[in-house]
């Protein structure tokens, strides 16, 4: 085996080339079995989704009027901005509406796949050293980003298969139905090439999952302004990925060459990726790294301290990712204001109240507060890895209560939640006084307000999850996800689903009144921060007398 | 507590991972200013014997005392009384080492009233040759294993835990963690020493404990340990020892070299028969003679000894024959 290696490795030019991919086919297996369980349900689950949605809508809306009723709220702006450009929703059918309404669900799954996939197999690979000892053996130097990328595009080819089988087995359009398949693969091999840079560009997997994850949630609200503004979207809908997929107007006009953009930028990404890989050492990053202080500042020798230290990078991150798109959203409130002067009176029902704007409002605070959420279940994640990785056994090991210390971990994370909403509140604010040409200065207080009065629901969320971190940490992330993931889905097509209420009770995000719409009601504020203070009293318990990193 | 009442004591330890039974009546007992190196293979149960010590987890049976209390109820009251340095560092990644060490060491000064002295740190620093600026992230096993121990033994504690703390250290700095660990020990602290290098707990430890699957094999100091054991014995004599092969005490006998250079025989002897293998050398014309006390490997063989011929290995340290 040496031997071959050191052939390979000093041999010049010609073979050269080959000899950067040795290896490949072997790492390739062997991502294959340690990936089984995981790609698999990951096809598996885009794949069934998409067949559950191409049948779903024609029980949905089985008439012609239903259809008609049911699709306009995705013709009108808020519901472009939801899902997408509603091309066709002025004679829609159920064709239409599955594309129209639900094929971004699985492009987004799709991306999402594909960026961790990537991400998964090369830099947290080579973070836990594991990629050293695999380079050492018989592999070249591109060898495990060539074979992450093979298994990320085998698996979204799978998918694509999946989601054509999907839509042709319910009677669409064969030519449709791959468009939106062939949608969904490119916006997979677009994310996977983007995965491919940022993993050269951060030193550790969570950053180079964050830097995707953040260019995914770009795209999304990119489109979210283009779609917005017009059936079919403006300008802004050329500057997002998920946009393109979508442009390709599947039932509608069935265009294939919007497609050209996520692949040619896709082969543009994966070659960027490989030269930015060539040009750093193994487990080295490309952001060089600095010295630092030889010596703590005060603060840092407390359990606040460290636990702002852990927190804060995370909270930092999605605190920026959020006032960007408050900001965002914000500055789509005149666009509102200028489709419901030309919106037929009955759409606006659609809204909470009858002011197109106030219902608007009302959504975003929802939907911004879901994202907060989100970032407490990250952090909450993070104190779990702190607990797996051993730095809590470690911390704890000093003079550290472990009540000081987990308590420690939640006030930062709880006030850093709580700073976030008033920034999302804030930006949201700041957009729409700067779009609106009238009464921005009320406007500014009122979306504030909408966004802070979101807490109880970020609250309960957070203290649901610490119970469990505290007596079944395992189950903590999963669960926490979970809460996340049904109240995003419930709030963006949650009246589509026709859920029985017992199961739309348990969305957390549900009972809190609609402010502005609604006046503000002060039963859910108190259930839910019921919820939150219990769980935060069980986690609290359940940690000070469970054994700590006991797997 | 008395004077000489020991600093860890622990009696009948049981401690269950589902199946996986990782301390098994473990009996262990260190006094004050012993050096007690703690021997035993991986998966062997020694970092769950800290961690115990540690209290963070809890035994299922058998009562454990640290300075006569119990650590998993007044865990934060004895760690301001020790130090520990874990089996496998992981630090935060965003922090520079210097800032690591000095977390530590400001979390151990909190409530106490005094500041903590950072003379001591600099010094340990520069005897460790750690660069303080740099992120943890960026350092090696070895380097992260210093941020450790500098933390470690920079504070002002009663008890150190060390676990494999030499694992990724290099030689130079190996003699440097000797001398720490000496001074350690001048300053009055006890130190219990995980390793499973032997050569670094017989240097250092007053007292040993082999540990093997969850149980304290052999206990004592190191000569009272080599007294159980065997003595490794090279002689070149007139005539042939051949006959020293048959007897009940000798083991692993064999023989070296040609009648034109002197024949040389090489054996161990059982620790409490050296004298009477000493008298039949006697007689049959010592050229030269050398006796080895026993390696910890050895200690060691001889508990693992039955693993090994369960596997259908020989036991026999006699593999060089040529
Ligand atoms: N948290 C845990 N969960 C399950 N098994 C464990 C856990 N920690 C240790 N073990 C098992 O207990 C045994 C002793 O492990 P350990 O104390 O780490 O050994 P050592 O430190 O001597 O190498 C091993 O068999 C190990 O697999
Ligand atoms: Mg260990």
């Amino acid at each position: 085996m040496s031997t071959t290696v050191s052939t390979t490795q000093h041999t010049p030019s010609p073979a050269a080339r080959q000899a950067t991919l040795s290896g490949t086919g072997t790492l390739l297996r062997f991502m294959i079995r340690r990936d089984r369980i995981r790609t698999t349900a990951w096809v598996l689950g885009i794949g069934l989704m998409g067949f559950y949605f191409a049948h779903a809508v024609q029980v949905v809306a089985e008439s012609q009027e239903e259809l008609l009723s049911v699709s306009g709220m995705y013709a009108d702006p808020v519901g472009r901005m939801m899902v997408g450009p509603g091309f066709g929703m002025e004679e829609p059918t159920h064709e239409r509406f599955y594309s129209g309404g639900y094929a971004l669900f699985i492009y987004i799954l799709t991306a999402l796949f594909s960026a961790f996939t990537v991400v998964r197999h090369t830099r947290s690979e080579e973070q836990t050293g594991r990629a050293e000892l695999v380079r050492a053996n018989v592999v070249g130097r591109h060898a495990t980003l060539t074979a992450a990328l093979i298994l990320t595009v085998a698996a979204n080819l799978v998918t694509a298969g999946l989601v054509f089988a999907g839509a042709a087995s319910a009677e669409y359009s064969l030519t449709g139905s791959a468009l939106v398949a062939s949608g969904s693969l490119a916006v997979g091999l677009f994310f996977a090439s983007a995965a491919a840079v940022s993993s050269q560009l951060s030193e550790s997997s969570r950053g180079a999952s964050a830097m995707a994850g953040a260019m995914l949630g770009l795209a999304y609200v990119i489109r979210m302004g283009g779609d917005m503004a017009e059936v079919g979207g403006n300008a802004l809908s050329w500057f997002s990925p998920l946009a393109w997929a979508q442009q390709t107007a599947p039932y509608v006009e069935d265009r294939w060459w919007p497609l050209a953009l996520p692949v040619g930028f896709a082969v543009v990404l994966t070659a960027l990726g490989f030269w930015l890989s060539t040009k750093r050492d193994v487990a080295a990053s490309l952001i060089p790294v600095r010295l630092g202080r030889s010596r703590a500042r005060p603060s840092l020798g407390t359990p606040a301290g460290l636990a702002a230290h852990t927190l804060r990078g995370g909270l930092r991150g999605w605190g920026i990712a959020l006032l960007l798109t408050a900001l965002m959203f914000g500055a789509f409130a005149q666009t509102m204001v200028d489709a419901a002067d030309t919106l037929p009176e009955e759409m606006g029902q659609m809204f909470a109240g009858e002011d197109m704007m106030l219902g608007y409002l009302a959504y975003m605070a929802l939907f911004m507060a879901v994202f907060v959420g989100a970032a407490g279940v990250s952090g909450l994640q993070q104190l779990r890895g702190e607990e797996s990785r051993g730095r809590a056994e470690y911390a704890l090991s000093a003079p550290v209560s472990r009540l000081g210390w987990l308590g420690a971990h939640l006030g930062v994370l709880l006030a850093g939640l709580l700073l976030i909403l008033a920034v999302v509140g804030v930006g949201m604010g700041l957009g729409a006084m700067a779009s609106l040409e009238e009464d921005g200065g009320r406007w500014f207080g009122e979306l504030f307000l909408a966004a802070v009065l979101q807490a109880p629901a970020v609250f309960a969320v957070v203290g649901i999850v610490t119970a469990l971190l505290g007596w079944l940490p395992r189950l903590a992330a999963p669960v926490g996800w979970v809460l996340i993931g049904f109240a995003g889905v419930m709030a963006s097509f949650g009246s589509l689903l026709e859920l029985p209420e017992a199961v739309t009770e348990l969305n957390l995000y549900g009972h809190l009144s609609e402010y502005p719409v609604e006046e503000i009601a002060w039963t859910p504020v108190l259930v839910l921060s019921g919820i939150g203070i219990a769980g935060l009293v069980l986690g609290l318990l359940g940690w000070t007398r469970r054994e700590v990193n006991r797997v | 507590m008395s004077e000489n009442a020991p600093v860890i004591s622990a009696v009948d330890l049981v401690k269950e991972f589902g199946p996986v039974r990782a301390l098994d009546d473990l009996n262990l007992s260190i006094a004050p200013g012993e050096v007690h190196g703690f021997l035993g293979p991986n998966g062997a149960g020694k970092s769950t014997t800290m961690r115990v010590l540690l209290g963070l987890l809890r035994p299922d049976s058998g009562t454990i005392r640290l300075f006569g209390r119990d650590p998993w109820r007044d865990a934060v009251e004895l760690h301001r009384r020790l130090a520990y340095v874990p089996g496998d560092v992981e630090l935060w990644p965003n922090l520079t080492g210097g800032e690591a060490i000095d977390v530590f060491l400001r979390l151990r000064s909190r409530g106490t009233g005094r500041a903590f002295d950072p003379t001591r740190r600099d010094e340990l620093i520069e005897r460790f040759d750690l660069d303080p600026r740099k992120k943890t992230r960026t350092y090696s096993k070895g380097n992260r294993q210093k941020v450790a121990l500098i933390a470690a033994l920079a504070a002002e504690v009663d008890l150190l835990l060390l676990d494999e703390p030499t694992a990724g250290l290099d030689p130079l700095m190996e003699a440097v963690f000797q001398e720490v660990i000496h001074e350690a020990k001048a300053a009055g602290r006890s130190v219990l020493l995980s390793s499973h290098i032997l050569s670094q707990v017989e240097a250092l430890s007053d007292r040993i404990s082999i540990i093997r699957s969850g149980n304290i094999v052999e206990s004592g100091t190191l000569s009272e340990l080599r007294h159980m054991t065997r003595t490794t014995i090279e002689v070149q004599t007139e005539s042939p020892a051949d006959e020293l092969a048959s007897v009940s005490f000798v083991h692993a006998f064999h023989t070296e070299g040609s009648p034109s250079t002197g024949e040389r025989s090489v054996f161990e002897v059982d620790g409490d028969h050296v004298g009477e293998v000493m008298q039949r050398l006697a007689g049959l014309g010592v050229h030269s003679i050398v006796a080895h006390p026993p390696t910890l490997e050895q200690l060691l063989m001889r508990h693992y000894g039955d693993d090994l011929s369960a596997r259908g290995v020989s036991t026999s340290t006699q593999k060089k024959v040529s």
